[in-house]
């Protein structure tokens, strides 16, 4: 049981590390513009389809074929940003929500297009083999190297909020006529946002597909499916905090593997049931989010 | 040559105009008080000023350039720079990181940045103070001298203040309006919005607005003479 419950929580932690790359671009949008952005885990196909068509299509070198996967991650969130999000921006939240979920949509649709001949890819891991076993628990390379691109990421955002620019994302986000009024260029500010949020999802995209199989839309509801456990995290976080949308990726990951412990091996849906039960839990006792610090009036 | 020439200026829509075609100047170095009642149009013009709203007609001249349909942002690196109604501070950051983006067009000069750092510290005392302090966890009267104290980052050759003593005790909107005294003599020009005539004495010249048109101007002993409150503000 001890054991089981070791290879549960390790192996818990390296999916949930995908978890965390989609949650912590949820958040980062949501505070900047309000809105779930049903198209997060979309970055990470698109970026994913664009790093397979390079690493196996073309034959390019592999870090060439995952650079252009992120770039593609990031065209994908700026021009949503500029053809979606900004011209709605005085639309209510609602029609942005579902000018977020179109845009998701449309990415799939074309990945369904694209992909027709073969619906279902593979492509290679950046490195292949297991690292360590702890209680018996494989864990890849791969699964290793996500963890860490993962807290880089974070402690890289942890200082990039403390730079000018960051400064500057959040001042715009907590009084936007403010900064304009200091000579703050919130449509860049924005830009940036969207920016950055699509480069976490094509993370996400790119480190999770070589570990399955992948089809259109794998991200949103596919096998490496991460929308619905990143809003999960997102939400146990308190959908403001970075550290929360963290620490809440790793926590879902975890809760979601205990679902599939043999004392459950009767039940079918045991890792969902085991998130929506836990999430329910959480809302009921701490709507405000896990990992919240003290509110501040505003 | 006065500093800014406001001429004809229109804003709103046609069947509900907020400015019927004002003019008014405001001269290099004086301290000048707008002043009138809710709904005037005061703070639509210091927002036409500062390029926050869009004009229907007429011209906003400042520093001899017309500045026509430029950006809030070119106008606060041109030297024009506005202290909102209702405070706006950043709740979230840190007074000194509030203070910091007020100078956010001069961000890379940062001897420059220190320096007005300091400055704003040595007329708000208390913002010093509270330098870590999250913007908004401050009084409302911390509130206000910090929006002052941001809008005086930038070093404004123009300094627009809305409103700065809306919800503060007496004794608190004084304090404001005489570090504005202070800094209008370090060589600051400075349009100020008040619904308060308290603020009368403190500045050289006063313009009075009623229902969007410019109803008087004056110095300000004349207006003290002409028993404005009873005239205009009818407190």
């Amino acid at each position: 049981m001890t054991t089981e419950l070791g290879i549960a929580v390790v192996n818990g932690v390296f999916r949930g590390s995908v978890y965390a790359l989609v949650a912590l671009g949820i958040v980062l949008i949501y505070r900047a513009s309000g809105v779930f952005n049903f198209a997060q885990a979309e970055f990470g196909t698109t970026g994913l389809f664009a790093a397979y068509i390079g690493i196996e299509l073309w034959q390019w070198p592999y870090w060439l074929g995952l650079l252009f996967g992120l770039a593609a991650a990031v065209a994908m969130g700026l021009a949503t940003e500029r053809l979606v999000i900004n011209p709605l921006r005085n639309s209510s939240r609602v029609t942005l929500l579902v000018g977020t979920a179109g845009v998701a949509l449309a990415a799939i649709g074309i990945q369904f297009w694209q992909s027709n001949e073969q619906p279902i890819r593979s492509m290679p891991k950046l490195v292949e083999g297991v690292a360590f076993q702890p209680f018996g628990a494989a864990i890849t390379y791969q699964h290793l190297i996500t963890f860490v691109v993962l807290i880089v990421v974070a402690l890289a955002l942890a200082v990039f909020f403390r730079s000018p620019s960051g400064l500057a994302i959040q001042a715009a986000q907590q009084e936007g006529t403010a900064a304009e009024l200091v000579g703050i260029s919130v449509r860049r500010v924005s830009m940036m946002t969207w920016g950055i949020a699509a480069l976490l999802g094509g993370l996400a995209g790119v480190l999770s597909g070589p570990n399955l199989t992948f089809t259109a839309g794998f991200l949103t509801f596919g096998a490496g499916a991460a929308l619905l456990p990143g809003f999960m995290a997102a939400v146990l976080g308190g959908m403001k905090s970075m550290p929360g949308a963290l620490f809440g990726g790793l926590l879902v990951g975890v809760i979601e593997q205990f679902g599939n412990l043999s004392i459950l091996s009767d039940v079918s849906g045991g890792g969902a049931m085991m998130l929506f039960l836990f999430l329910l839990v959480v809302l009921l006792l701490r709507p405000q989010g896990l990992f919240v610090r003290k509110a501040v009036a505003a | 040559m006065a500093l800014l020439e406001v001429s004809d200026l229109v804003v709103g829509y046609d069947a509900f105009p907020v400015l019927h075609g004002i003019n008014f100047t405001v001269e290099e170095g004086e301290l000048c008080v707008l002043l009138g009642l809710n709904g005037a149009g005061k703070t639509t013009t210091v927002s036409s000023v500062a390029g926050l709203v869009k004009t229907r007609s007429g011209s906003v001249v400042f520093d001899g350039k017309d500045l026509g349909r430029r950006s809030p942002s070119a106008r606060v690196a041109g030297g024009i720079s506005l202290s909102p109604e209702g405070r706006r501070v950043f709740p979230r950051l840190s007074v000194k990181q509030n203070l910091r983006l007020g100078a956010w067009t001069r961000r890379r000069q940062s001897k420059a940045v220190q320096r007005q750092l300091d400055l704003v510290y040595d007329y708000f005392p208390r913002l010093g103070e509270r330098e870590g302090q999250l913007a908004g966890t401050l009084s409302g009267g911390e509130q206000q001298m910090l929006a002052v104290g941001r809008a005086l980052m930038s070093r404004p050759k123009l300094l627009l203040i809305d409103e700065a003593s809306l919800g503060l005790s007496p004794t608190v909107a004084r304090t404001v309006w005489e570090v504005t005294s202070r800094i209008k003599q370090d060589g600051t020009t400075v349009l100020m919005v008040e619904q308060n005539a308290g603020a009368l004495p403190f500045a050289d010249r006063a313009l009075i607005m009623e229902k969007g048109t410019l109803v008087y101007t004056g110095v300000g002993d004349e207006l003290r003479a002409v028993n404005l409150r009873e005239a205009y503000l009818g407190a």
